[in-house]
């Protein structure tokens, strides 16, 4: 599903965003990325999205080889990906459903399709009755929930949550966690960021990477509570 | 994607929504696109109705050849049957003595009394020939080996002034064109590149969702269609009204020049803006699209 070997990230300006990262991860799995602001999860994400290419090493995600001459093969496994950014990146100007809908227009479902699953991924996260809001007059947190409903309508292969749980207070972020947690399908891939690293107690399934400087390490669950 | 035309409904909707979420800079790109296709429709009126003169003038440009007072009717016709073979001469006939006095009475109007001061005809009968402007130096050429002609008058220095201000409103008028184009044509894919800037993050927001090029520009690309054909729109409805209301004014005014009737431009007219605006639509959004990336 994901494999890294000896990947590492050297932005343009020198700047080191992962080193010699060494990592498998297997389909159905459920990954919290976690570490220290300015660790490189971003850059871990962005790699997988093939926003950026290794700059040594290779990666593979869902076959294929994230490299700049694969453009085609990137955006078909984008296609395959359910992402919630950090800054949510719903599209101003249009509904809460349209946003969903956009993100499944060109993925060759059925259009009776594609609103069915819209709907029910509006109702999933508790927005049904914001559907016809525009997307800027929601709340913080309504527009992060039309980010993850458009995520899961497209029935991803992979949900990836870059940050879930950033603007949230303890009770929330839990919250936050529970619901991608119950979205998760048998063999949908998920992996979430977070630098909260207090929140892993309240974990109690998936499997937990540390980032530290660019390093991704297993970690235990022991360690976490250091 | 399969179907191509799936999603056509959609393009149109979002491209609809693009030009409403940035409504006032569009509306202003479309009064842009109007006005400029406005000069263009202007420059293309008086070019049309600049040729329409020229090539009246040219239709009536003409020499006289004044030919032997002598000659016998056979030699005569003969005569003109050899000048109507030249390659270039429209129409060769004799105007008689009579006529031509005729004429002059024409000419003068009221100062025609002082041809009663003659005994007789001052005139003499000529061949009067229609040519093409162009010919006239071959045409010059030919005649000098014809016995019988004594003398032509060809009107050499005012055809040799037109054929210089023809040529030049022929250069002026194809500059200007091509100018005011391609002018156009950047500004339309300015105007898409902006577009396409004030949506960058949207555009980036569907890459990362892994649509297709094709998906994300094709309503960028309608738009700036819907701008330009709009754009041609206003400028057809501007150029209808300004011709119904201004150009019969000109042509009461100046009944001397021979001004075609505003009527016929319509159509033409017409005609170029749709094809035009059509067109530069298309290129224009190809290069904004293009451009962009
Ligand atoms: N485009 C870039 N050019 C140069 N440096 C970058 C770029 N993007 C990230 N970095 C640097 O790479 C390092 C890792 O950044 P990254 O965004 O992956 O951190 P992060 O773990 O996601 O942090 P946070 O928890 O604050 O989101 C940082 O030092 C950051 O400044
Ligand atoms: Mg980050």
């Amino acid at each position: 599903m994901i494999k890294a070997e000896d990947v590492s990230l050297v932005y343009p300006d020198g700047t080191v965003g992962l080193k010699d990262v060494e990592l498998h991860i297997e389909k159905g799995e459920f990954v919290y990325i976690i570490g220290p602001s300015g660790s490189g999860k971003t850059s871990f994400l962005k790699l997988l999205m093939g926003i950026e290419y290794p700059s040594s090493g290779s990666m593979q995600v869902l076959g294929q080889a994230i490299h700049k001459d694969e453009e085609k093969g990137i955006r078909n496994i984008r296609q395959q990906m359910g992402p919630v950014f950090q800054d949510f990146k719903l599209i101003r100007g249009r509904t809460a459903l349209e946003n969903v809908v956009l993100g499944m227009r060109f993925l060759n479902l059925p259009k009776a399709e594609i609103y069915f699953r819209a709907e029910e991924a509006l109702q999933r996260v508790g927005l049904k009755h914001k559907k016809s809001s525009y997307v800027e007059t929601l709340s913080w947190g309504q527009g992060q929930r039309v980010a993850i409903a458009r995520a899961i309508a497209r029935k991803p292969t992979m949900i990836i949550a870059d940050e879930p749980t950033g603007n949230l207070d303890f009770d929330n972020a839990v919250n936050m966690l529970d619901l991608l947690t119950s979205l998760k399908e048998k063999d949908t891939t998920v992996i979430i960021t977070t630098h909260a690293t207090h929140l892993i107690d309240e974990l109690d399934e998936g499997r937990i990477l540390y980032v530290d400087n660019g390093n991704i390490d297993n970690l235990s669950r022991e360690g976490a509570a250091l | 994607m399969r179907n191509p035309f799936k999603n056509t409904a959609y393009y149109i909707k979002e491209a609809k929504t693009i030009f409403k979420v940035d409504l006032s800079s569009n509306i202003l790109s479309i009064l842009s696109i109007g006005l400029i296709f406005f000069i263009l429709t202007l420059i293309l009126t008086g070019w049309l109705i600049s040729n329409n003169i020229v090539e009246i003038i040219e239709k009536e440009t003409e020499i006289s050849i004044y030919y032997n007072e002598g000659l016998e009717k056979d030699s005569l016709d003969n005569l003109l049957t050899k000048i109507g073979n030249i390659q270039g001469i429209r129409d060769a006939k004799i105007v008689s003595e009579d006529e031509s006095y005729d004429r002059m009475v024409d000419i003068l109007g009221m100062e025609a009394k002082i041809l009663n001061h003659f005994e007789n005809n001052p005139f003499s009968s000529f061949i009067e020939v229609k040519i093409e402007m162009e010919s006239l130096d071959h045409i010059l050429n030919e005649l000098e080996y014809f016995q019988d002609i004594d003398y032509i008058r060809d009107n050499r220095q005012v055809i040799d002034r037109l054929q210089g201000i023809i040529s030049i409103i022929e250069v002026l008028g194809l500059i200007l064109f091509l100018a005011i184009g391609i002018c156009t044509m950047i500004i339309i894919s300015h105007i898409i590149r902006q577009g396409i800037y004030n949506n960058r993050d949207e555009i980036y927001t569907l890459k990362l969702l892994g649509a297709p090029d094709g998906f994300i520009q094709l309503p960028f690309f309608m738009e700036g269609l819907f701008l330009t054909i709009i754009g041609g729109g206003i400028a057809g409805v501007l150029w209808f009204i300004l011709i119904k209301l201004g150009y019969g004014n000109i042509y009461n005014l100046l009944p001397f020049m021979p001004l075609p009737h505003g009527d016929e431009f319509v159509w033409p007219v017409i005609t170029f803006l749709t094809i035009f605006s059509t067109f530069v639509g298309i290129i224009g959004s190809r290069f904004g699209l293009k451009s962009i990336k």
